[in-house]
């Protein structure tokens, strides 16, 4: 079955005509130019007066978020939402879900304007009704089948009306950010992907496939195919729903710390709105800004012992490890500027002497690495590190060198050894040389005195 | 202890579907305030039970059936899931066994008649694949023929597999002692299993004057006929 019906897309408030040749092999080409998706509760109003244009039995609409659709490819969300076919545990592949898949729109497209139902599309495919019945949601949900112009204009109002924002079934609005990624970081509300219900106390979430559960579904195993409950992490809504600060509650903590220094009770109030322990909780969680406490900081140095300061220390001076406090002490009485430019000395050397990256990198990982919220205690701490690693490193060094210098003298000594060795086999040599030419010599002394001999035999003879 | 009196002798599986993947085949008979719903389809056990009914409502949806249908159907899927889940945690004796499958369907105007050998041992075949193809091949038009043959395979093969798994439990019980155990994947007449050594005893060439049985037979059914065979499936059925 050729499929010759162009396919448009539409965009809530308009459809934009799209080529599509006679093979089906094209993914749909788009000339005319692209409106962002608007947010559907603005469109709502507007689409019933733009009437879309009359819906003729060629033409398939296809909503704009889905335009990632071709016949012959699987889009990263196919493979996402429908994770059984792709993982490659069972026998069923991805040949598998675009028999589905394709089968499926080719049996929509055949008569656009009515729905399939499920059923349908069961009885014509090979295969377990319960993937057949998972491939059939998404591309109904993604508006690939059984999309119309009524029903988009249905759609969004059902969706913002229930304020659905559940993490795997994608929402009307979520796609137009180019791509339905669970919005969830940024909200504080959760929707169970299940039974679409608001999760109270806690939820469960599935990090692998980007799922959340409410309680009830986890329990019941109301979850897809592929998962178990091992997959699953418990995550508590009643803390984060209130977890947000915002900017002017920060600074109204910031302000009230500056203030009224330790005494919690009255931050809080000066807060407003949130508990003493989340505005401790909080403070200590806030990066560490010396733009949050810059100048005023710098101002009391000079007073000494400010009370304030003298406040903000003794959470540090209670603190269990002595070395902390001793420096913390230190550095108070040498004062901040003081404080800070040793240990930026002390710093930098060690960034010299390690070869470590950026000290001043090291500089401000010290700073956040530290708990507390004055830097003073924090470079005082850099100080001392930095006094006990150059000593050890000047000890080191000193043992290397003695040893370098006995290994010399053992060499020293063993070459010398060497060549006196040598000489003596040298020697010996010699000997044994001279040794053969005395008999030699003697040989031929002996030779000599029998020629002498002979010859004066024959003198005598003659 | 234990010596294998010959070849086909296997240690036992656990239960599942010949297949490479375990599912179920379903078959459906309802029939509620005088209307009557037929379907068959392959379910997947590992799916949550909250799919059972999620596919209750939507096919009573679809198909616009009386409500009364919904919690029939709910039970009798999960009737025959739980029959199925039973057999799965015992024992299964496979030995050599190539079955023969028959098909013999009418789906609406077309009728299949097939037969084929299949290998209960290879847990790689699929059935779903198989019918697949076999309708590409054959050309068969109408594409509610493909899940009726997956169906009717599965249907074979789960039948196989429920007699090997009480075999397994008559060799238990029965008090004979090891001899018997090994002689019964063999001569337990689970239908018509062959041996392998019978079947390819000359070559593994089929003989001419089987090719007829082996070969798939296509027929398409005019009206008249497909509403005559009906009325007679209602008389006797």
């Amino acid at each position: 079955m050729a499929e010759k019906s162009p396919v448009k897309e539409v965009a809530f408030s308009e459809s934009i005509p799209i080529s599509n040749s006679n093979q089906l092999k094209q993914s749909p080409q788009f000339s005319a130019k692209l409106t962002t998706p608007t947010p559907p509760i603005s469109d709502i109003p507007s689409t019933p007066t733009s009437r879309l244009p009359p819906v003729d039995a060629d033409v398939i609409h296809v909503p704009s978020y889905s335009r990632w659709f071709s016949w012959d490819k699987i889009d990263s969300c196919e493979s996402r939402f429908l994770p059984e076919f792709f993982d490659g545990r069972s026998s069923k592949g991805p040949s598998l879900y675009k028999y589905y898949r394709n089968s499926i729109i080719k049996l929509f497209r055949e008569n656009p304007s009515r729905k399939i139902t499920f059923t349908e599309a069961r009885r014509n495919l090979v295969g377990d009704v319960g993937s057949i019945r998972r491939v059939f949601d998404f591309l109904d949900h993604w508006g690939l089948i059984n999309y119309s112009a009524s029903s988009a204009l249905s759609k969004p109002s059902k969706n913002t009306a229930s304020n659905n924002k559940s993490s795997d079934s994608p929402s009307l609005e979520s796609p137009s950010t180019a791509a339905p990624t669970p919005k969830q970081s940024s909200t504080s509300r959760r929707f169970c992907g299940e039974c679409k219900s608001l999760c109270t106390i806690a939820c469960f979430v599935c990090d692998k496939y980007d799922s959340t559960l409410c309680a009830r579904c986890y329990v019941r195993g109301n979850f897809r195919v592929g998962l178990s409950n091992a997959d699953f992490r418990r995550v508590e809504i009643s803390d984060e729903a209130k977890a947000d600060w915002s900017e002017k509650e920060t600074l109204l903590l910031l302000e009230a710390i500056m203030h009224y220094g330790d005494d919690w009770k009255k931050v809080a109030q000066h807060v407003g709105g949130r508990t003493e322990k989340e505005c401790v909780a909080h403070f200590v969680k806030l990066p560490f800004g010396e733009e949050y406490l810059g100048h005023p900081l710098s101002d009391d140095a000079e007073s000494g012992f400010d009370p304030n300061k003298s406040m903000r220390l003794t959470p540090l001076a209670d603190a269990s490890n002595p070395i902390m406090a001793q420096s913390a002490f230190l550095s108070a009485l040498a004062g901040v500027e003081i404080a800070e430019a040793a240990a930026q000395a002390a710093v930098n050397i060690l960034s010299k002497i390690d070869d470590t990256t950026a000290s001043r990198g090291g500089n401000g990982s010290l700073e956040r690495n530290a708990k507390q919220e004055s830097e003073i205690s924090s470079n005082g701490d850099a100080n001392q590190n930095a006094l006990e690693r150059a000593y050890a490193d000047a000890k080191s060094q000193l043992d290397k060198e003695e040893q370098d210098i006995e290994r010399a003298i053992t060499e020293i000594t063993e070459v010398q050894m060497k060549e006196i060795q040598d000489k003596i086999l040298r020697f010996e040599e010699m000997d044994l040389l001279m040794e053969k030419e005395r008999q030699q010599l003697e040989s031929m002394k002996h030779l000599l005195f029998i020629d002498q001999l002979n010859l004066s035999f024959r003198k005598n003879s003659n | 202890m234990k010596s294998p009196a010959s070849a086909s002798w296997k240690a036992p599986l656990k239960f599942r579907m010949p297949a490479a993947e375990n599912l179920v085949p379903i078959r459906l008979d309802i029939e509620v305030d005088g209307q009557r719903y037929k379907d068959a389809f392959t379910w997947n056990p590992y799916d949550p039970d909250s799919e059972v009914v999620m596919f209750a409502k939507r096919t009573v949806k679809d198909l616009k059936l009386a409500p009364g249908f919904l919690p029939q159907i709910v039970q009798f899927i999960q009737s025959q899931l739980a029959t199925f889940r039973s057999y799965a945690g015992q024992d299964m004796y496979v030995g050599d066994k190539i079955v023969p499958i028959k098909l013999d369907l009418r789906v609406d105007h077309t009728v299949i008649r097939d037969q084929f050998l299949w290998d209960l041992n290879n847990f790689d075949s699929d059935p779903e694949e198989f019918a697949r193809t076999l309708c590409k091949d054959v050309g068969i038009e109408d594409p509610e023929v493909g899940p009726a043959i997956a169906l009717a395979i599965r249907e074979q093969l789960y039948e196989i597999a429920i007699q090997n798994v009480t075999s397994a439990r008559e060799n238990r019980i029965n008090k004979k002692g090891r001899r018997a155990a090994e002689h019964f994947p063999i001569s337990k007449p689970s239908g018509a299993a062959l041996d392998l050594m019978k079947l390819f005893r000359s070559s593994v060439v089929r003989k001419r004057k089987e090719w007829d049985y082996y070969k798939p037979v296509l027929d398409l059914l005019s009206n008249e006929d497909v509403d005559a065979l009906e009325a007679k499936e209602e008389r006797s059925g």
